[in-house]
């Protein structure tokens, strides 16, 4: 069975590949080294500002004087610089694309004095197995300029750990890149193969490093081409290889190797209403797929999905199915599968939350759970099942009782802790903006429902309204809470200093 | 009666102050053997050796390698012999040692309660525990009681470590189903992987059994003689009951605001009821969820589920049902609903293991599965989700886990098994199912299934000569052809080993 969206939880490092084959001072013109100050969300005090950290990655210059490099390399950053080889200066950058589904980011710098003398480099195509490549960048943190070489070992689909919820294409390489070489340009001649982006820690394989190759390249650098950043369309449907002899008889198949079977539809995705479980589909866009899910696209032996992969949102595709041994067709509109991001890490946001009488009220995502480590095996359930269970229909936001700001009017509700808000006065809670909501209702009491056999939580508000300020003050709750998720104050776009 | 995860929470909050306390008593212990002019002789114990081989889930048509495993067992009236139930699971053969002369007989298991963690052994020789004088109870324990461990050396020597009884509660056994009463002692003992029954005697009279125990802080919990005896008085009877369950979860009133909202401003005492097993005793008394129950009997009920027992004080009102009453006896629970007095009389009984949707336990039972070319089908049990051993509740199938977890929540009207596609045998007719495993089962051949015995009976009805089975996730079905299926189950069974292509219940 194979799944559009993988959940693996990743161990990859961010690494910096460099590569370089011979230092032909066109690399030294391309290249740059970025230091990033970013912010990281505080999900367990989400109305502090968060901890401040810095980090190196690399980056390199392509037409139209932009820096391309990894998201991970500018998430969360609230002041960039970037540097050049043989210009003691550091240049204030803006990020001015980001995509974190796909690990890319594209950087602007307006001091004029950077892009003197700075060539752009150009894109080459996908790179031969077993040929060489180098990868260019700044491993742990170095000032100077790293090569490392190796070879193309595997090209494949891969989980992009950045997000922890994308797959795309991804190539294997032999050569060394470690944490600090993010965002590096990896070379074959002259031309750009891909960008190094992640590895993995020395104690579970060593010497499999991962590029992002030219065809995502090239998708995030059209994508943007319209002035915004749309991110990758989906299909929103698992299936499951047609190779079985009697299943394919059953399903009234021809013998030809043709076919798979749709198991789950997201009916938030683009195929909602177009397809349904028991359909199976024989080809897209006119392409044949196989029973093991595979197309020929382009020349190259793929999988499905990957025809998907290059296009973008408003798209169409098209599906040639059989419908209960019917054969028929439709095409799809492509978007994006929005249920699935809650699965994902997210950047460049404000947690959201609402505190109510000392209750902390957060929406489920990847990154709450891992902020608190909730083993709670009913959310647990929530998260995994969200999409394949439909449970976004009920709960577009799963609201979780994260935390309890000890107060006297809230001294007994800790076994509340980590349970998940279900009504509210007889209301459904579905977002954390039902639930602000309804906490404003004038009430005698909130008598708050939680999913599962527990009893309801009660407040009382006129108790919570007197001991409103002491909680504030006693927690340094500076904002009770953030319903809308929008982004963090960007810093200034860096002015033209002069060097 | 099953307790809710919120419900543990309050349970270990009202054992907490009572270990507090206990810590200076251990800080100024005695010595590992203490005062032991004992005599093997007049000790009354025997030595219990079992071998045995537990089922295999993961391959249910085989059984694991076979153990041994050494105990003691305490001598009662009536040439019955006592241990702890996990001694004697999966057993295949019980043998008595007389401890001081060697001397060997076969035993009986003649009763055995997992619940309560308690058998009763019988030797088929009768004179053989003749010259033992049989241990009595000791009924009376209470805190600060001073209690000795008895284990004998290899050499047939008798070891002797005393402890003192720190908290007397009602803790959840690890069967997992119930809470019984237990005394925890704190003790310096030697402790041995094959330590599995210990007697804990005071004056000569059995005191209670080991549960288990915690080197690092010795700690011990023990199996009261009050359940001891409650056992016994059980198994003398023609039919061994069990222990009673009431079948609801509670939660403590504690916060004025939900004892506000539940009615309850007049008094202080009463537990919330938070859910109602359909089918058990308290459903059929007519208890709800919402209702709180202020006094069982003549004890009242406090906010936390306490009532006073007369030996022990506050003590969780469990006991009343667990240690105090037997199955067929009727206990009045005085309850408020909406605000208003309301007694039922609830006719107690057992909850046995079809009254589970996921069994806890079937220990001794030879596991049920069907195979259908190739694919291996077989009901969810706790007892399976063992197989992925002490972490299981970490490493098993999460949905698995969940399933068995929140078992009375999702099937509300229980009386059914989940039947799982647990794995694929590689055969002809499954090619390109290999992948697949760990599957709730919905349907086969269109008909809803809802036991193994649902499923063997579907199969006998192919659709146009096919077999369809749907799961519940991805893939959602999978289709035999039932001709090949047929013919290949003689391959399958050669090539696998399989000596039977099912059992069933």
């Amino acid at each position: 069975m194979h799944r559009f969206r993988l959940l693996i939880y990743a161990f990859a490092l961010f690494l910096v590949a460099e590569a370089h084959g011979q230092p032909n001072g066109h690399i030294q013109s391309s290249l740059v080294r970025i230091t990033s100050t970013e912010v990281e969300p505080d999900y367990r005090a989400p109305w502090n500002s968060g901890s401040i950290g810095r980090g190196v990655g690399a980056g390199f210059v392509i037409d139209g004087q932009r820096i391309l490099t990894n998201a991970h390399v500018v998430s969360n950053s609230r002041y960039l610089t970037v540097e050049r080889e043989g210009d003691p200066n550091k240049y204030p950058a803006t990020v001015q694309f980001v995509a974190h589904d796909c690990d890319l980011a594209l950087l602007q710098v307006a001091n004029t004095n950077f892009w003197k003398n700075m060539k752009p480099l150009n894109f080459g195509g996908i790179p031969a197995l077993e040929s060489t490549v180098s990868a260019y960048g700044y491993p742990i943190g170095g000032e100077r300029m790293s090569v490392t070489t190796g070879i193309v070992s595997r090209i494949d689909f891969n989980l992009y750990t950045h997000s922890a919820i994308d797959s795309h294409l991804a190539i294997q390489i032999s050569a060394q890149i470690n944490p600090g070489n993010s965002g590096g340009p990896v070379m074959q001649g002259s031309k750009v193969v891909g960008v190094a982006f992640q590895g993995y820690s020395g104690d579970i394989a060593q010497g499999v490093a991962y590029m992002i190759p030219t065809p995502v390249i090239r998708r995030f650098l059209k994508d943007i081409e319209d002035g915004h950043y749309d991110r990758y369309v989906d299909l929103g449907i698992t299936y499951t290889k047609l190779q079985n002899p009697a299943q394919r008889h059953f399903l009234g198949l021809k013998d030809d190797d043709r076919g798979v079977l749709v198991g789950t539809v997201i009916d938030a995705g683009p195929c909602g209403k177009l397809l349904q479980n028991g359909d199976v589909l024989l080809s897209i866009d006119g392409h044949p797929i196989a029973s093991d899910a595979f197309v020929e696209y382009e020349g190259e032996r793929v999988q499905m999905p990957e025809v998907v992969e290059r296009k973008f949102k408003g798209n169409t595709v098209k599906l040639d199915l059989l419908r209960n041994k019917q054969p028929m067709s439709v095409d799809v509109t492509l978007g994006t599968v929005w249920p699935y991001f809650m699965q994902g890490h997210s950047y460049d946001i404000r947690p959201r939350y609402v505190v109510y009488g000392g209750l902390l009220f957060q929406p489920m995502s990847l990154d709450l759970l891992d902020a608190y480590r909730i083993s709670d095996l009913r959310v647990r359930h929530f998260f995994d099942f969200f999409v394949n269970e439909q449970i976004y229909r009920q709960h577009p936001e799963v609201i979780i009782l994260t935390n309890i700001l000890p107060d006297p009017i809230n001294t007994y509700l800790m076994p509340y802790r980590s349970s998940i808000v279900d009504e509210i006065n007889g209301q459904k809670i579905g977002t954390l903006q039902d639930l602000a909501r309804a906490l404003e209702q004038p009430a005698e009491r909130f008598v708050i429902k939680m999913i599962g056999d527990g009893p309801p939580l009660v407040l009382d508000p006129k108790q919570v309204e007197s001991a409103r300020e002491r909680i504030k003050t006693r927690y340094n709750v500076i904002i009770e809470q953030n319903l809308d998720e929008q982004p963090p104050a960007q810093p200034a776009v860096a002015a033209q200093t002069n060097s | 009666m099953r307790l809710t995860a919120l419900l543990l929470i309050a349970c270990l909050a009202n054992l907490a102050p009572a270990e507090a306390k206990k810590a200076p008593v251990a800080l100024k212990k005695l010595p590992a053997t203490a005062q032991g002019a004992v005599q093997a002789k007049e000790v009354s114990l025997v030595r219990v050796n079992v071998t045995g081989q537990p089922f295999d889930y993961f391959r249910p048509w085989q059984k694991k390698a076979p153990f041994s495993k050494r105990a003691l067992g305490a001598v009662l009236p009536h040439d019955r012999v006592l241990v702890t139930a996990d001694l004697v699971e999966n057993q295949n053969y019980v043998e008595l040692e007389r401890a001081e002369s060697g001397e060997k007989t076969a035993a009986n298991v003649v009763v055995v309660d997992y619940e309560a963690n308690l058998a009763l052994l019988e030797p088929i020789d009768k004179k053989f525990l003749n010259g033992l004088q049989p241990l009595e109870l000791a009924l009376d324990i209470v805190v600060g009681d001073r209690l000795s461990a008895w284990q004998l050396e290899s050499t047939g020597t008798l070891v002797v470590t005393e402890g003192i009884v720190t908290t007397i509660g009602v803790t959840r056994y690890p069967a997992d189903v119930a809470d019984f009463l237990t005394y925890r002692l704190s003790i310096p003992m030697q402790y041995r992987d094959n330590s599995y029954t210990v007697p804990l005697v005071k004056n000569n009279k059995l005191a209670a059994l080991l549960l288990r125990y915690e080197p690092r802080t010795q700690v011990l919990d023990a199996i009261p003689a009050p359940i001891i005896a409650h056992f016994l008085k059980d198994a003398a009877g023609e039919h061994y009951q069990g222990f009673p369950s009431l079948g609801i979860s509670f939660f403590p009133t504690r916060d004025p605001q939900l004892r506000a909202y539940a009615g309850e401003t007049g008094k202080t005492g009463g537990v919330y009821i938070t859910s109602v097993e359909p089918g058990l005793p308290a459903a059929k008394a007519g208890l709800q969820a919402g209702d709180i129950i202020t006094a069982v009997g003549d004890h009242e009920v406090d906010q936390n589920g306490n009532y006073v027992d007369s030996l022990y004080g506050k003590l969780g009102f469990g006991n009343l049902l667990t240690a105090k009453a037997y199955v067929g006896d009727s206990v009045a629970l005085h309850l408020l609903r909406d605000g208003k007095p309301l007694t039922l009389n609830v006719k107690l009984e057992h909850r046995g293991e079809d009254d589970y949707v996921v069994p806890p336990y079937n220990i001794d039972e030879a596991p049920s599965y069907y195979v259908l070319g190739g694919l291996i089908f077989q009901e969810l049990t706790r007892q399976y989700l063992k197989e992925w051993g002490a972490n299981w509740q970490k490493d098993a199938p999460q949905d698995f886990v969940y399933l068995d977890k929140f078992q009375s929540e999702l099937f509300p009207e229980g009386k059914q098994r989940v039947v799982i596609l647990s794995q694929v045998l590689p055969a002809n007719s499954t090619i390109g199912y290999d992948d697949f495993s760990y599957l709730v089962v919905k349907k086969v051949n269109g008909k809803e299934i809802k036991s193994l015995a649902d499923l063997a009976e579907a199969v006998k009805t192919p659709v146009n000569g096919f077999h369809m089975i749907e799961t519940v996730d991805d893939p959602k079905q999978l289709e035999l052809d039932a001709s090949q299926a047929a013919a290949e189950a003689g391959a399958l069974q050669k090539n696998y080993g399989l000596p039977a292509m099912e059992r069933l219940r």
